[in-house]
């Protein structure tokens, strides 16, 4: 019980404040919806990034495979939106399997590059190859042929906002399951130095093909729900271009760290929105807040929340061990 | 007589176009302590790396329990029973050293911490510690744990003493005599005395070859190597 509250206990604390601030901020529910769409894309790039090391710049491909995936049922095939979000995580799965032991042979920049170039060709396909199924730069227009369900209108925004929390939380759970899980620790052995985990025994190959995979999958999973909430899917969801957007993410909330997706994805799509506000080219801002966490915040938001408590702690135990010192010593004489 | 555990046989090994093995032949039996002598660039690393699976051989043989494992790769060599430990005492600097042992157990299935650890009572203190934040003696003690989890029969050690402090020298001595108990040990030593004192057998390697084996206890102890050298 005590080892389920470990992995259920963080993420739910999250979900409420989520679901707080909702309430409390009833006009913006659709920025509470996006941080938790959003937030597992960013999980899924922090397994990837934070964990073993390896920068894509290409991951709206991912989240596009998952979106079309959707989309393309929704549109040609079916109605059902548990379908639909299934045939999206079966893409990613797919995606996985097939471009994994390929891609993950290559490192550091070449990975990197090889991404962008699969979202590049993805952009295309989709807009031209693909033209007959995904309608090119129009794209699926789907939304009234999406069918309820007795518990679940997704036309309905309050419906949407609460699926994607509950997805969000089992998303949260499985990703803090795997940051404390020796699995979590061998993804950061292998971004230690990958020689050293073979000579413990690991056969890295399939560790990286595993958490490319996991990856696919949550990149995708991300990808449906966005398909789902907005009814539409167009060619700008795989814009190559859009790659930096979950990089920054990623890098504000803390690579690595169990709770630095949430954070980064509060901090980016906040700052999204308030300074959107203000004025046009909000990515100013969010530039300028990259440049300073990389040259002083290392930790990110999640880090640097992480030191202050630290700290916080250090300072209270040092009160605490003065206290009982000066009550000893009074004692005595 | 003890089983030969390992045996290298005319072993060549080329980085690129750069020779630098040279029919290297070496036989390790169960239960000994083999101390592999050497200037820097003599080869020893190469031929620990080559053994491991890390690098392959341009020709040559290297048998593990009767088992060809020359063409294996390192993850594979290490799940049958033979350790390497590298000479950078490179740890996880990120995780605790409980999440350190916990990746060696994952590997070989050995949960059995109490026996590695009784080697090492040390870092029975230091289980929630950053490996970043070891000191040298300490990431050396680690690494040796972590390699002696699946009770490896053989462990290759790469200078384990190089950089510290004579005090820490004088335990891991200790260790090294504990864990010969349990496994067979080849260890690439720079220190002489230490040699000396641990080893049974000597092998110097000079320029990619093997030069001279040194069997007697006595020759050990005195040193008789060092002209090899």
């Amino acid at each position: 019980m005590n080892q389920l509250s470990r992995y259920v206990r963080g993420p739910l604390l999250l979900i409420a404040l989520l679901v707080i601030m909702r309430y409390l901020f009833p006009n913006k529910m659709t920025f509470f919806w996006e941080v938790s769409t959003f937030g597992i894309y960013i999980i899924a790039n922090d397994i990837l990034y934070g964990y073993m090391g390896m920068v894509s710049f290409g991951q709206p491909f991912y989240l596009g495979i998952g979106a079309y995936a959707a989309a393309i049922y929704l549109a040609h095939i079916g109605q059902n939106i548990f379908i639909a979000i299934s045939l999206a995580i079966l893409a990613g799965l797919v995606t996985g399997l097939i471009l994994g032991p390929a891609y993950i042979r290559l490192r550091g920049d070449y990975y990197a590059l090889i991404n962008a170039a699969t979202c590049a060709m993805g952009l295309f396909m989709v807009e031209k190859v693909l033209y007959p199924i995904t309608n090119g730069d129009d794209g699926l227009w789907y939304r009234s042929s999406m069918q309820p369900t007795p518990f679940l209108n997704l036309k309905m925004p309050g419906d949407v906002f609460w699926f994607t929390m509950i997805i969000l939380g089992l998303v949260m759970i499985f990703y803090t399951w795997l940051d404390r899980s020796t699995l979590g620790a061998a993804f950061r052995g292998m971004k230690a130095s990958e020689n050293k985990m073979k000579f413990l025994g690991y056969d890295t190959f399939k560790l990286r093909w595993l958490g490319y995979t996991m990856m696919c999958v949550l990149a995708a999973l991300s990808g449906s729900l966005y398909a789902i909430n907005y009814g539409f899917v167009n060619p700008s969801i795989t814009e190559p271009a859009r790659s930096a957007e979950v990089l920054v993410a990623t890098l504000l909330g803390g690579p690595g760290s169990v709770y630095g997706p949430f954070f980064g994805t509060l901090a980016f799509l906040g700052i999204k929105d308030f300074v959107s506000s203000v004025m046009t080219r909000w990515e100013l801002a969010v530039g300028i807040l990259t440049i300073i966490v990389c040259f002083y915040f290392e930790g990110g938001v999640w880090g640097t929340i992480q030191k202050i408590g630290a700290k916080i702690r250090a300072r209270a135990t040092k009160a605490g061990n003065a206290v009982s010192a000066k009550t000893a010593g009074s004692s005595k004489s | 007589m003890n089983e030969v555990l390992l045996s290298v046989k005319d072993l060549n090994v080329s980085y690129k176009t750069l020779h630098v093995l040279f029919d290297v032949s070496i036989e390790i039996k169960e239960g000994e302590v083999v101390v592999v002598v050497g200037r820097n660039g003599a080869g020893k690393t190469t031929l620990f790396r080559t053994v491991a699976g890390f690098l392959k051989q341009t020709s040559g043989a290297i048998t593990f329990k009767g088992q060809d494992i020359g063409n294996l790769p390192a993850y594979e060599v290490a799940v049958r029973g033979l350790k390497y430990i590298q000479q950078d005492k490179h740890v996880f600097a990120d995780l605790s050293v409980r999440e350190n042992l916990e990746l060696g157990s994952y590997a070989t299935k050995d949960y059995e911490w109490d026996r590695v650890l009784d080697h090492f009572p040390k870092l029975k203190t230091l289980m929630d510690r950053k490996g970043g934040n070891l000191s040298g003696g300490e990431r050396q003690m680690l690494l040796m744990a972590q390699s002696l989890l699946g009770q490896p029969e053989l462990v290759l050690m790469d200078e384990p003493t190089e950089g510290l402090a004579p005090h820490v020298i004088d335990d891991l001595k200790q260790a090294f005599k504990k864990i010969s108990e349990q496994s067979t040990l080849v260890i690439i030593e720079q220190n002489l005395p230490l040699t000396a004192e641990v080893a049974d057998r000597v092998y110097a390697m000079k320029e990619g070859k093997v030069v001279a084996e040194i069997t007697e206890k006595k020759e050990i102890q005195d040193l008789a190597f060092e002209k090899y050298l």
